[in-house]
């Protein structure tokens, strides 16, 4: 099913549950929490994104219905969402009432004082409390849109996970199996580490090359001038090597180098640069071209055997036969793991990989806070999710899972929500760093350019780690 | 007296305008470049730090390597805009079949934004999925990747810029070509000169006016490039493409360091002001020079 039939069915859906909500009575209580605000219109901006998009044409339309507050949501490009949106609260202009806030940079905006604590200002203004509200609904993604008093700052609205996908097709074919065993020695089966990664690539890249298919053995998020590429890196292929938090030891004095107490330019950063390096040379050729949208595109369009995939990309390619050629052939595992990283990540000593998503804040200089503070509470009801979800998978609230739609969905997805779910404890969102986009920005200049083999991975981890405590030091982070 | 007053009057809403938003944004950026200030930093205020920002920039190798990328794109671009323009205005000076058409369609890329521009040309250029790499693979065996040839990253964006502004420059030459009186053209056609003698003596020197506002105009416009290349490479790889326009944007935008990016802003502006003073003292002034002298 594609987006719009979804949206369109989600809509038809939300449409018998609002009225049903009527029946119970929560519909008048809707009406009369927005009647002092009827007519007002709420802006907000977000990503083009399939979770963005379902607020804007389902989500946004039922709540004006209901309460005749206006909700005009913008989606614009990522880069945009954050310009737009950080030029308005740092000026106090107030356009916006409602912002995407992106996991990784909740901590630059608490920092910078630009958001409501949405659990003060509804605990202040009991009126504007919703009956089918409750904080508690939240998975445990929340918590990275609280502060250390555990009061929260942005409703979330999305939350993914970076995937290992893999064909299942193909790793499901006696004749591969066959021939995979025949050169390997081992049975086909979804990597469990990085040297089982390597083989299963390098294997349906001579395949597809022997076959004359367009089949490569891996995808690679390895675009040369877009940070798509640092973040594979450092969210999904350094943990795995036991890297955490990008090698910045925060409670050492922000220290990137080894040689003052960091791990940038470890041995273990060296490891993962270089085997992810040989993946992406292994990878289809558009890889040095490609951010997360190119690497879902690859994905599924069929040429990639297995790959490191943004869950919000996972659904489209399993379930979506309208965008893509690999409906009901797609799997999902856990990514390929060093030794003992899982272990630490068990512990609570490490994560394996990226949490994604984001929620929606709402700024201080917002100028309908009221009006603001009921939809966000409206898009924050457990009543709206499992629509939400299947019209555009993401899931943040605990009881979506157990819905019958959602766990119909999850099949389609080769039990996405599941691994969501069982092992999302085991992933983490960016560090709790104010300073997230200053650091990469000073250090992807020369990350790019051990991408283009300007620079050895060694040579430039170093360079990358010295550049990114001169930054820290700069910004006063680093005494 | 009374035309006078009239003057400014009828000035006055674009000298206001002028002022709120040329004037004040760019008085503000040099105090701006007199600071060390980015929003996120552990202090988040404005400190002044003098010239520090200014001498920091001379040692700067990001920015120095950007200046220098971005000279060798103006050069080729602007050049290769200038003569392709002008052998084009001379085509439409004479009559061919489809002359109307093709004039249209050539003009086409004028009216497109730049960043329909770059996005069109991303889907062309994308490895083994666009169509140049696809049928230079095919028909001469060239492998094309933007995403790891810098020479490939880059001459792309300069057959894309100039793919996008020769037009322009085209038909300020057919408007500088039109209005060329016939008259030294007969009489040197008379005296026995050649082709060659007329283009260099007589119609270089004619047109010569607009040719150099055109090349102000589009040296301007290529030193502030971004958004084509911005949504074509994203300055990349590495930073074979990072042009001071996209270096300047990633400094002031997502690094938030508005006061270091301020300086390079001043500096850009300083060198953009340098090279058309240039141009204008080594090759419109004495024209202009001998010409008063002549009348």
């Amino acid at each position: 099913m594609n987006l719009s039939l979804k949206l369109g069915a989600s809509a038809l859906a939300l449409t018998v549950a609002t009225t049903s909500a009527s029946a119970d009575g929560h519909a008048a209580w809707w009406k009369e929490a927005a009647a002092p605000y009827e007519g007002v219109t709420i802006r907000g901006v977000t990503e083009s994104s399939p979770p963005s998009q379902y607020i804007r044409e389902v989500l946004a339309p039922e709540f004006e219905a209901l309460t005749g507050i206006r909700v005009d949501v913008e989606t614009t490009s990522w880069d945009q969402m954050f310009d737009k949106g950080i030029k308005d609260m740092e000026a106090g202009t107030g356009i916006y009432d409602m912002v995407y806030i992106e996991q990784d940079i909740i901590y630059s905006y608490l920092a910078r004082d630009f958001l409501t604590n949405l659990t003060d200002f509804l605990g202040e203004n009991a009126e504007l409390q919703a009956p089918t509200y409750d904080e508690a609904n939240f998975t445990t993604f929340a918590d990275y849109f609280k502060d250390g008093d555990g009061d929260l700052y942005g409703v979330p609205m999305e939350a993914f996970l970076k995937v290992y996908l893999y064909r299942k097709d193909l790793f499901e074919d006696s004749e591969i199996q066959a021939a995979f065993k025949e050169q390997t020695g081992r049975d086909l089966a979804p990597a469990t580490t990085h040297a089982e990664y390597s083989e299963i690539a390098r294997f349906f890249t001579d395949y597809g090359k022997a076959n004359d298919l367009e089949l490569w053995g891996t995808t690679a998020q390895a675009h040369t001038g877009h940070v798509a590429s640092w973040y594979e890196y450092y969210e999904s292929v350094a943990p795995t090597f036991g890297v955490y938090n990008w090698g910045i030891d925060a409670n050492n004095n922000f220290a990137a180098s080894v040689a003052n107490g960091g791990a940038m330019n470890g041995p273990e950063a060296i490891e993962a640069m270089e085997w992810w390096l040989s993946m992406r040379d292994i990878a289809p050729p558009e890889s040095p071209a490609s951010t997360w949208t190119e690497v879902g595109t690859t994905f599924g369009a069929g040429r990639a055997a297995q790959g490191l995939v943004y869950g919000e990309n996972a659904g489209w390619i399993a379930a979506d036969e309208t965008k893509s050629l690999v409906v009901g052939k797609v799997g999902v595992a856990l990514p390929p793991l060093a030794d003992g990283v899982k272990a630490a990540a068990e512990a609570g000593d490490g994560y394996i990989g990226y949490y994604d998503g984001g929620a929606f804040g709402m700024p201080h200089s917002s100028k309908n806070k009221e009006a603001t503070a009921l939809f966000l509470q409206f898009i924050g009801q457990n009543e709206v999710q499992p629509d939400w979800a299947v019209a555009a998978p993401r899931v943040t609230h605990t009881a979506t899972y157990d819905d019958p739609k959602v766990v119909a969905f999850n099949e389609e997805l080769g039990g996405y929500y599941d691994l969501i779910k069982d092992k999302g404890y085991l992933f983490a969102g960016a560090p709790a760093y104010p300073f997230h986009a200053q650091v990469r920005e000073a250090t992807a200049p020369i990350f790019y350019q051990i991408l283009t083999g300007d620079l050895s991975p060694q040579d430039g981890l170093d360079q990358m780690a010295a550049a990114a405590e001169a930054t820290l030091t700069e910004l006063g982070y680093r005494k | 007296m009374h035309s006078k007053r009239l003057g400014w009057i009828f000035l006055a809403p674009t000298l206001t305008i002028l002022f709120f938003f040329g004037v004040i944004p760019f008085v503000y950026v040099v105090f701006v470049s007199f600071h060390q200030w980015n929003p996120f930093a552990v202090n988040p205020d404005m400190v002044f730090n003098g010239a520090d920002n200014f001498r920091r920039i001379v040692f700067d190798q990001a920015f120095l390597n950007s200046l220098g990328v971005t000279v060798l794109f103006v050069v080729f671009a602007v050049l290769s805009q200038l003569v392709l323009g002008y052998l084009l205005a001379q085509a439409f000076m004479r009559d061919f079949p489809g002359k109307a058409i093709f004039r249209t369609i050539h003009t086409l890329p004028l009216i497109m934004a730049p960043i329909i521009v770059g996005s069109v040309w991303k889907l062309m250029t994308t490895p083994s999925i666009g169509i140049i790499p696809h049928y230079l693979d095919e028909w001469f065996g060239i492998t094309m990747n933007i995403g790891t040839s810098a020479v490939a990253a880059f001459t792309t964006i300069v057959i894309m810029d100039i793919w996008h502004w020769t037009p322009l420059v085209t038909l300020t030459l057919i408007a500088a070509l039109v209005s060329l009186p016939p008259d030294p053209f007969e009489q040197a056609q008379i005296d026995g000169a050649g082709k060659p003698q007329i283009f260099w003596h007589i119609t270089l020197p004619m047109i010569a006016p607009a040719m150099i506002a055109t090349v102000f105009i589009r040296l301007m416009d290529a030193l502030r490039t971004v958004d084509e290349v911005w949504m074509l490479t994203g300055g990349g790889p590495g930073s074979a493409t990072r042009f001071l326009g996209v270096h300047i944007f990633r400094e002031v935008f997502p690094k938030t360091n508005y006061g270091y990016g301020s300086t390079i802003s001043v500096i850009v502006l300083y060198l953009t002001i340098v090279a058309c003073w240039l141009l204008y003292v080594t090759m419109l002034a004495p024209r202009t020079s001998r010409r008063s002298e002549e009348d």
